[in-house]
Parts: C-alpha cells; sequence; structure tokens
C-alpha cells in the first residue's frame, strides 16, 4: 500500500461560516499526496454537508461522523484511520498557507523529525487583519543545530512551542511507537499529546516561517466558551504528570512541570469569566495548587517571580481582593 | 583468543601512517589483533594498510565509505575479538612495550581498564622532535592502585584521551560503550571516555609514558558553522546516556558541568572570532539552565571558575567583553611587547658588538681631540 506523505486530521463541530475557508486551504496545499479526514463531532449547523461535498469532488477526502465527543475523540478517531508518513491535526475555524505541508513536511523528512514544529500568526476578525506571535516558537530557547531534543532546551520545555497540535507534524511511526492519544475532554485536549510528544521526541525540528493562521476572536471558539469546561486544563496537567511519570521523566522535568502547572493555571484563572470563576479561584487555593505541588515550594523554585507572586496573593487574599472588577 | 586487539581507525593520514603501523606490528606482545579501519581515505592511506595486511596475518582490514570518527570506531569495537582493546590513531605512535606491560597490569588487577601517562610530540624535522610529558592526574597519589570510577567522581578529571590504554572487550560489552555516530560531529572520543569512567569499578592510572600523540598542528582554527557546536552535540549525547541510568546522572552531573565548563573555554579559542559572540550566547543560556536546575556543583570549580560561570550565565555580553575580545587584545599585546623586546635585546646586542669592535675603538682614540676640543668650544660659549 502506498501511505500519503501526510495524514492532515481535522474535527468539525458548527463551523459552517468558516469550514470552506480552511478546507479550501487544505485540499489547495501544494503538497498533493495527502489524505484528508474530516472528523464530523455531531455538528447540527450545515459543517457536514459542507464537508460531503468535498468528499465528493476530491478523493483524497474522507468524512468520518462522530457522536458530538469533542475534538479530543474526534483526533483520535482520525488518527485510527490515518495512513500518512507524518500527521497534521488542524483546527477548522483556522486556515493555513498553501505550502504549509510542502515546506514542513520537506523540512521533516530532511532531519528525520518525529516532530517538526513550524511558526504560525493569527488572523485578527476584529481588525480583518494577520499579526506576528513570537511566544508560539521561541528559537531564543533552542539550540542552534538540529535536530534537538528537549534536553536541549534553555527554557522551560512546556514554554518553549505551545500546546496545541496544529503548528506542529507528528511521524506517525513515533506517535504509535508511544501509543500517544488526544485527551477526551472539551477544551485543552490537546496539550497531553503535544507535551507528550515534545518529551519523548529523539529528534525535534523547526521551520521558523508562519505557515499556518490561527483565527481570533471568533466568539464561538471553544475558549471562548470555557466556563462549560474550566476544570479540562487541570484534567491536561494531572494526565500530563501520570505520563511524565509512566515514561520515567517527571523527576527531571518536575521543575518545569511545576512551574507551568502555575503559569497555566493562572492562565486559566485570569481569562475565565463568568460564575465559574470565583469557583476555580477557591479550587486551585484550596487543592490544586498543593495537588500540583506548587504549594510550599521556596520562591527560588519558581522561574518567573511575577507568577509566584500572583499565587502568594492568591493564597493569602480573597477572591474579591484579587480579582476587586470580577462579578 | 587474542590478548589485545588494536584499533586503528584511518582517514587521510598516509605521510604519518607508516610509522603508526610499524609501532604496532613490532609490539613485544605478539599475540595481538590489529583491526584498521580505512574510513574512505582520498589518500594513499587504504594502499598503505593493503600491503601491512599482506604481509602481517594478525591485520584485520576494513574499508568503508567515510562516514566519520565515531562510525568507523564503533566498527572497531563490533571486530574486536580480543581479551583487552586499545585504539591507536594513526598519526600517532606507540612504544613498543606498550600493550605487554598494560595487558600485564590489567591481567594482574582484573582491571576494566588501564591507562597511562603518555607524550605529545611535534616533529619540525627528521632528528628535531619537542615531547612533552602529560600526566594524566596532578596527584601522585593517584597512580598505581586499583580505584573505582564509578563511585570516585573526581576521576573524572584526569587528563581526557581513549587511546593512552586498553579497556576489558567484556566490560566495553557489559555496558555496550560505543561512539556517538553523528555525522559530521567531532569530538566523539569524549562520550566514550566518559562512559568508561561511569561505568568501569577497577580501574588504574600509571605513571609510565607509552604513547606518542602527535601535535604539529593543534591550533588550526574552526571557520566552518557546522563545527562549532560540536562539542555541544557531544555533550547532549553524554548526557542522554547518564541520564538513561538516573543514579549516575545524580553522582555525576557536577563532575558533568565541570568538564563541559572545561571544554567550552577550549572551544572559545579554537572557533573563529566570527562565531564566539553567538558561541557565548548559548554557553551562557545552557549554564543559566543549568544553574536554575541546580545541576551545577560550586564545589568542584575553582573560586576563578565558579565566578565566571556565574558572569557567563547572568551577562553573556559582559563575558564576551572581558573574557573573549579581551584576553585576544592581551594576546596581541603581549605578543607585540616580545617582539619590541627582541628587537631591543638585538640592538643592544649589536650596539655591544660595536663598542667591542677595533675600528670602534680606534676611532674613538682619533676622535679624541677634535671630540675635546667641541665640548670646549660648547662649554665656553
Amino acid at each position: 500500500m502506498n501511505h500519503p506523505k501526510v495524514s492532515v486530521i481535522l474535527p468539525v463541530y458548527n463551523v459552517e461560516k468558516y469550514l470552506k475557508q480552511c478546507m479550501d486551504s487544505i485540499v489547495n496545499q501544494t503538497l498533493k499526496d495527502i489524505e484528508i479526514i474530516c472528523v464530523d463531532d455531531g455538528s447540527t449547523d450545515a459543517s457536514l454537508s459542507i464537508l460531503k461535498e468535498y468528499e465528493k469532488e476530491d478523493d483524497r477526502v474522507k468524512v468520518i461522523c462522530q457522536q458530538n465527543a469533542g475534538a479530543g475523540a474526534a483526533r483520535n478517531n482520525g488518527l485510527s484511520i490515518a495512513t500518512g508518513e507524518y500527521l497534521s491535526f488542524l483546527d477548522s475555524d483556522d486556515f493555513f498557507s498553501l505550502d504549509m505541508l510542502e515546506k514542513s513536511y520537506a523540512q521533516a523528512k530532511k532531519e528525520d523529525a518525529d516532530l517538526i514544529v513550524f511558526r504560525s500568526d493569527q488572523y485578527r476578525e476584529d481588525l480583518d487583519k494577520i499579526v506576528k506571535v513570537s511566544w508560539t516558537l521561541r528559537e531564543k530557547a533552542l539550540p542552534p543545530y538540529r535536530p534537538m531534543t528537549h534536553r536541549t532546551f534553555t527554557d522551560n520545555v512546556f514554554k518553549v512551542f505551545v500546546g496545541w497540535a496544529w503548528d506542529k507534524l507528528f511521524k506517525r511511526e513515533f506517535v504509535l511507537e508511544h501509543e500517544l492519544q488526544f485527551q477526551e475532554q472539551r477544551t485543552s485536549n490537546d496539550l497531553l499529546f503535544v507535551f507528550s510528544a515534545i518529551v519523548l521526541a529523539k529528534r525535534i525540528t523547526i521551520l521558523d516561517e508562519p505557515l499556518a493562521h490561527q483565527r481570533r476572536n471568533n466568539p464561538n471558539s471553544l475558549s471562548n466558551t470555557r466556563e462549560k469546561s474550566w476544570q479540562c486544563f487541570y484534567n491536561a496537567l494531572t494526565a500530563l504528570k501520570d505520563n511524565l511519570v509512566k515514561f520515567g521523566l517527571y523527576k527531571e522535568l518536575e521543575q518545569d512541570y511545576i512551574n507551568y502547572g502555575l503559569h497555566f493555571s493562572l492562565w486559566n484563572l485570569d481569562t475565565l469569566t463568568g460564575a465559574k470563576k470565583e469557583v476555580l479561584f477557591d479550587k486551585l487555593k484550596k487543592e490544586w495548587f498543593a495537588a500540583l505541588g506548587i504549594a510550599n515550594k521556596p520562591k527560588e523554585y519558581f522561574y518567573n517571580k511575577k507568577e509566584f507572586a500572583k499565587f502568594e496573593k492568591i493564597m493569602n487574599q480573597s477572591f474579591q481582593e484579587v480579582y476587586p472588577d470580577a462579578k | 583468543m587474542a590478548k589485545v586487539s588494536i584499533i586503528i581507525p584511518t582517514y587521510n593520514v598516509e605521510m604519518y601512517l607508516v610509522e603508526c603501523m610499524e609501532s604496532v606490528i613490532h609490539q613485544t606482545l605478539k599475540d595481538i589483533e590489529i583491526i584498521c579501519i580505512n574510513d574512505g581515505s582520498t589518500d594513499g592511506s587504504l594502499e598503505i594498510l593493503k600491503s601491512y595486511a599482506q604481509k602481517d596475518d594478525r591485520i584485520v582490514l576494513v574499508d568503508k565509505e567515510n562516514g566519520g570518527y565515531g562510525i568507523a570506531m564503533n566498527i572497531g569495537l563490533e571486530k574486536a575479538t580480543g581479551e583487552y582493546i586499545g585504539i591507536v590513531e594513526p598519526d600517532d605512535f606507540v612504544k613498543l612495550d606498550m600493550y605487554e606491560s598494560l595487558y600485564q597490569i590489567a591481567k594482574d588487577n582484573d582491571l576494566d581498564f588501564v591507562k597511562a601517562d603518555f607524550y605529545r610530540f611535534k616533529r619540525t624535522d627528521e632528528d628535531d622532535m619537542n615531547m612533552v610529558y602529560n600526566r594524566l592526574s596532578k596527584n601522585p597519589e593517584d597512580y598505581n592502585k586499583v580505584f573505582n570510577p564509578s563511585e570516585d567522581t573526581e576521576a573524572i578529571r584526569y587528563i581526557m584521551n581513549t587511546w593512552s590504554g586498553i579497556y576489558k572487550k567484556e566490560f566495553i560489552e557489559k555496558h555496550h560503550i560505543r561512539h556517538n555516530e553523528t555525522p559530521g560531529a567531532s569530538f566523539q572520543d569524549n562520550g566514550f571516555w566518559f562512559q568508561t569512567f561511569i561505568f568501569a569499578t577497577r580501574a588504574m592510572i600509571v605513571d609510565k609514558p607509552y604513547y606518542m600523540n602527535r601535535r604539529d598542528n593543534p591550533n588550526s582554527s574552526v571557520h566552518n558553522r557546522e563545527k562549532v557546536y560540536c562539542m555541544n552535540i557531544e555533550y547532549d549525547h553524554i548526557r542522554d546516556i547518564l541520564m538513561e541510568h538516573p543514579e549516575l546522572w545524580e553522582r555525576f552531573k557536577g563532575m558533568y558541568w565541570y568538564k563541559k565548563y572545561n571544554n567550552y573555554i577550549g572551544t572559545i579559542r579554537r572557533i573563529g572570532m566570527e562565531y564566539r559572540h553567538e558561541f557565548v550566547e548559548r554557553f551562557s543560556a545552557e549554564f543559566k539552565r543549568g544553574l536554575e536546575k541546580k545541576e551545577l556543583d560550586p564545589s568542584v570549580f575553582s573560586v576563578a571558575a565558579w565566578k565566571k560561570i556565574q558572569v557567563v550565565a547572568a551577562e553573556p555580553d559582559t563575558f564576551y567583553k572581558v573574557w573573549v575580545v579581551a584576553s585576544v587584545t592581551e594576546r596581541k599585546l603581549n605578543k607585540k611587547i616580545m617582539q619590541l623586546e627582541r628587537k631591543n635585546q638585538k640592538l643592544s646586542n649589536e650596539l655591544a658588538m660595536i663598542k667591542s669592535s677595533k675600528s670602534y675603538r680606534i676611532g674613538r682614540i682619533l676622535l679624541f681631540i677634535p671630540r675635546k676640543l667641541k665640548e670646549w668650544i660648547k662649554g665656553s660659549k
């Protein structure tokens, strides 16, 4: 059997407004030898029929359906039937440079990479403009030679790249060898997969060219409706710890993990809106900061002193004192 | 089974190879196996090896495409069948009793490895050989006794080389000690050497030199970007090996950073000026991270070195200005001063010679009266 060079796996859930732009930027990729696995996650809008159109037109497109179970489950479904040499997990409200797969695949192949990370930028819907983003690929924390492993990173290994999957290609053989799976939950379902891959990969390379465009300010985007899934990030963090222990890497990466745990908890708390904000505040303060290993660590354990100060503030003050403007 | 297998990884060394081979085939220990790996030489090296292999059936000749030192050495290690293994670089040579003596010591003490002091030499012409005795350890008490390098981490301070000793084949195989095979890399002996120390439980160093290490051209700078970070890559490799054994990493991480520091300082001198700033930046980032993770052990460093580490980690630009740029300028100035001093010396020698010459003295006598007259006129004005 002839394996396509890349399997694109695209979970789709109620994105009729953006789906055509996304699909066009996939089917028109300059790398032609690909398969496109679209997993409809029980959409209730026209998404599925749009996908069916593409399937009819282009025999590289396969559409599979599942009952609504979230993007994590959809990606695992897609992964289970993928046959490509590399895997690309895209999001259906983003769009991509037409040479994204050609360039990233060529670079990955050249370095025989387990994992390649390329640069991305943001499409700001409110401004109708593409803006640069520096923090998705922090080159200064990488060695000046390739390929590399997480051990050569000179900053927290969980902060050098971002825990989402769409700016990366994963060698399928590598993913299968380590039985990597997405977490099946509403949000933060890719963190476990991506960070596990980063710490396991023996050969990581990068391509410093903006090839993917992330849509921002889409009011329906899941990250904007996180109050329904405010605890997902914590599940992702604890599952990551379990994996690190399983891989025999926890001791080595404990300090990075705990620092990232604080960083990610604070980001989730700061950006959460609505009634759940105070619930999360109390949960972190009473349980999760301790469970994540953050509590009882001396100040010098933390790379980012501002984050540590914020943690202390939360521990010592009330919700109203820390967030006076929250409803 | 041969008593010692001697591995000679060979690449473009036709000028020196005969001297090397002669010293190996004429070893007083006769029961040896000589494994020559021709790593795709483009000069006459292969022909030289072939002619030796024809004459001496103890020689095993492997001819392969060029793939680098690590791969060539690993092929040699796979092929070796002897009880012990030695390594000779094809531009070096050895004393004729080297393997007989070392084998005896290794056997008597049941050693995983034994290493000896050695000479570095420079040869300007046939008769003029400049030799410098190199001691593996500064401490005389370290010699001629069995020690356990897997426990005694201080032994990592001994001078790094893989060729001044022999290793028990069984020991090498038990821990599968091999070289890094990354193509285009250098310093792949560092990883091999590190492994022999972290795994061996019975070792000895002896204070008699047997190995002659050529140093004709030691100071050629690296101007090829690919080679600038070879030491970093080798030390990444060594860390990966150490971390496979968490208890060894815990024990050796302090010495790991110590060796890395010394090698990085050496690298700054080795690479071209154009790469020194970016190298210092990487040096800085790696040590900053190591300090943050508390992997460095201040007690293994000198006070001065520990200070330098703080500076390089916190302020790479200061480090670059004070220890990289300034020391180059300083060296240049010193050279100039020495030249001027030499010139000055030469001139005063010449002056002395002139003054002591007959014609000078006669001239002075002849000119005595007119000179005095001149002084007298001057004085009367």
